[in-house]
């Protein structure tokens, strides 16, 4: 067999036969289906809500309209004095109080809500909303509008996101699930790198600390030796990556079958399209707030083109694997111990955590801006900002630069890394510097 | 087999070999001296394909030296260890097929030296549960198993006890036996003389000294002797044939260290001391590969 084969088999067998590979293997697809399947759990549980009763204490003569009780809320207005209600609070089935002192309609100042608890951040702001509203409301009638066209000023808007396709076609799109998308394939994209790149480095420290790397560069060339690590890590990363998708997916099936049955996910389905085709439902608007996310989410899930995106995802992590895993090696090589590695690695994290930060807020904001489009090119940053930019979609003639030039990229990283590598893994105690890895590049081997 | 024609390896500012020409008879054991950071690992690193030289060329076995050359060479670096985490079968299979070994040659040739070195049953350790000496014969095996014809050992026995590093010695011999050609880099005067038969001295990048061990150590006779006596003679009077270098004179022996003065010989001391008192000893103190290193290389610095 040939030796490079060899050494990717071993670096290979002997990571994946690790019981942490195996526990991390496993667990992480179980948390990541518990997690989906807790938030589709909590969206459903959700729309039953929490339902809050609040006594309106109303001081303000001015306000003649009245707040309307929501699916949420119930709003009763009591005639009692502010101060009577706080005394007898506790024995009223109240959970909060909400004072209306006398205000100016035009400066609305001094509403205050009491309870024995303190509302939360949405509560507060329902409230808050729709006192604003009623205070609208009066303000428009005192402008001489009749209620009758008060109410049917009401609108529900829903923008269906729609792309224009290649062919000209309509497709289903979602902002929310391209940016949830790409954000977790960025996210993964920069945990693989990391990982893997920092296991090579540590496998390579680890021969050399071992003293064995000599014994190894008397029978195989220390390219190979190189090479056979970085590919057979990256064997252990894809391994793991689609163990991680054939799990993730079969387990988040079962657990959402199973937490909330199959009839109650169709008919929620079901009762949710006539929903949106159907204009007079509007009455209770915060039913189809909550509830659409999740399965407008479930829909454009399924109209995003999943395959290409794993596709990519795999090409990129490859690419931007070998483009940073060769400078992780090299800097193993020029190193004693991994206490050794910090000046080493700021250089080379910096361009990655760069291209992770600014792929997670400015492309998802504008995905086809310029400096989405730079950071989807330069190899330093394309393998992030790619996958993140994907799932809006990406012209062809882009995406294959990109992969062209991280191509080129990590042709060029393995070349620099495995001269520096080849001296490097012989130089025992002695400090390395940066300058002097500069001058490994003029050494004759 | 092993031909070195001036071999040149200068490392940035500091020139590690300067010319250094060697060459290695087939069937020998070859020892390769020199103080600390003469060059030894340097040169070797050379013959093992790590480096290239600058300038100069390796011939084995009539050939310029090559990359199929290196599945006929084993080597025992200095700075050696292996996979901690790994199982010593499976790590020495992995070292024996990366020399070119099938999996079940391999297994079999394996299992012959852990028998004959008695860790039979050390297959399932793991390198971490050795002690260093453990580790040290499992490398052994590791370097001798795909049967190199040349064999380079570099400090082989530091870490042995006496027992084990007699075994590893005995395996030395039986291998050079064979038809082994080894070279040995060591600063362990005592076995280059139990074992080699032509030494190289390197100092400062250059090699100083090389030749059959025995014509080297011909070569720094100084008449020194070992002479010892029974009965009264006062060996002043022979002062004109030899000086007295070191006197261990005990109750009922004359011991006496002498150096022979030019153009006199042995025979002279005899028929000096003949007529007087019964000789018991008269031998000549031959040096050292200690004191022949020790004096090559104070006397270069």
């Amino acid at each position: 067999m040939n030796k490079i084969l060899l050494i990717i088999q071993r670096e290979y067998l002997s990571r994946v036969k690790k019981k942490s590979f195996i526990v991390m293997t496993l667990l992480t697809p179980i948390i990541i289906a518990s997690f989906y399947g807790l938030i589709i759990y909590f969206s459903i549980e959700g729309v039953k809500g929490t339902h809050s009763k609040v006594a309106v204490v109303n001081n303000n003569k001015t306000l003649t309209e009245q707040l309307a009780s929501t699916k949420n809320i119930s709003y009763t207005y009591v005639n009692q004095s502010l101060e009577d209600m706080k005394a007898s609070f506790k024995k009223t089935d109240y959970d909060y109080i909400l004072y209306l002192p006398p205000f100016e309609l035009s400066e609305p100042k001094g509403i205050q809500l009491l309870g024995t608890k303190q509302a939360g951040l949405s509560l507060n702001g329902r409230i808050s909303g729709d006192v604003e509203n009623m205070i609208r409301n009066q303000k428009l009638k005192a402008s001489g509008i009749a209620q009758s066209d008060l109410d049917g000023l009401k609108t529900n808007v829903d923008i269906d996101n729609k792309k224009i396709g290649e062919s000209g076609k309509e497709e289903d799109s979602s902002a929310g699930a391209s940016t949830i998308i790409g954000t977790v394939a960025g996210i993964l994209m920069f945990m693989f790198i990391m990982l893997y790149g920092i296991q090579v480095m540590r496998g390579v420290i680890e021969e050399k600390t071992s003293r064995i790397i000599e014994i190894m560069i008397s029978s195989v060339k220390p390219f190979q030796l190189m090479m056979g690590k970085i590919v057979g890590i990256a064997l252990v990363g894809l391994t793991q990556f689609i163990l991680w998708i054939v799990l993730t997916a079969s387990i988040s099936t079962i657990a959402v079958t199973t937490l909330v049955g199959k009839d109650e996910l169709k008919q929620r389905t079901s009762s949710m399209n006539i929903k949106a085709k159907d204009g007079s439902t509007i009455n209770t608007p915060m039913t189809s707030a909550v509830d659409s996310p999740v399965l407008s989410m479930q829909k454009s899930l399924a109209s995003l083109p999943l395959t290409k995106i794993i596709l990519v995802f795999i090409f990129f992590f490859i690419g931007g694997y070998l483009f940073y895993s060769a400078l992780y090696a090299a800097i193993g090589s020029a190193v004693d111990s991994e206490t050794e590695t910090q000046q080493f690695m700021m250089p080379v994290m910096m361009p990655l955590l760069v291209g992770y930060a600014l792929s997670l807020s400015v492309v998802t904001n504008d995905p086809y801006g310029p400096v989405a489009f730079w950071l989807s090119m330069i190899p330093f940053t394309s393998p992030i900002a790619m996958v993140v930019r994907l799932p809006y979609g990406v012209p062809d003639w882009q995406l294959a630069l990109s992969m062209l030039i991280l191509v080129v990229g990590f042709v060029g990283t393995v070349w620099l890394a495995s001269r520096i590598y080849q001296v490097g893994i012989l130089m025992y105690g002695k400090k390395t510097s940066l300058k002097e890895m500069i001058k490994w590049f003029a050494y004759k081997n | 087999m092993l031909i070195i024609n001036n071999i040149v390896k200068q490392y940035a500012a500091h020139r590690a070999l300067d010319d250094v020409s060697l060459r290695v008879e087939k069937g020998k054991i070859f020892g390769l001296l020199g103080p600390n950071g003469a060059g030894k690992t340097s040169l070797i690193r050379i013959i093992t394909q790590i480096t290239a030289p600058d300038s100069g060329e390796v011939i084995f076995n009539g050939e310029r030296l090559n990359v199929k050359h290196i599945s006929q060479i084993g080597y025992l670096p200095e700075e050696r260890g292996l996979y901690k985490k790994m199982e010593i079968g499976e790590q020495v299979l992995y070292l024996a097929r990366l020399k070119g070994l099938s999996t079940p040659e391999a297994t079999k040739r394996i299992r012959y030296w852990f028998e004959k070195l008695d860790m039979a049953d050390w297959w399932n350790k793991k390198v971490e549960d050795l002690s260093k000496g453990m580790q040290q014969k499992v490398q052994f095996v590791a370097t001798v198993l795909h049967k190199p014809e040349l064999i380079i050992l570099d400090e082989p026995f530091s870490g042995f006890d006496p027992v084990n590093a007699d075994v590893i010695k005995n395996e030395i011999l039986e291998l050079n036996k064979e038809g082994a050609t080894f070279i040995f880099s060591t600063h362990r005067m005592e076995s280059v003389e139990e074992l080699c038969d032509n030494i190289a001295l390197i100092h400062k990048s250059k090699k100083i000294l090389d030749g059959p061990m025995a014509e080297i150590k011909a070569q720094y006779r100084n008449n020194t002797y070992w002479l010892e006596y029974q009965g009264e003679y006062n060996f002043e009077n022979a002062r004109e044939i030899f000086e007295v270098l070191e006197n261990t004179t005990t109750a009922h022996k004359t011991r006496l260290k002498i150096k022979i003065r030019e153009h006199r010989n042995a025979n002279q001391v005899l028929s000096a001391l003949l007529p007087y008192v019964s000789i018991n000893r008269l031998d000549e103190v031959i040096p050292t590969m200690n004191d022949i290193f020790i004096e090559k290389v104070t006397q270069q610095s």
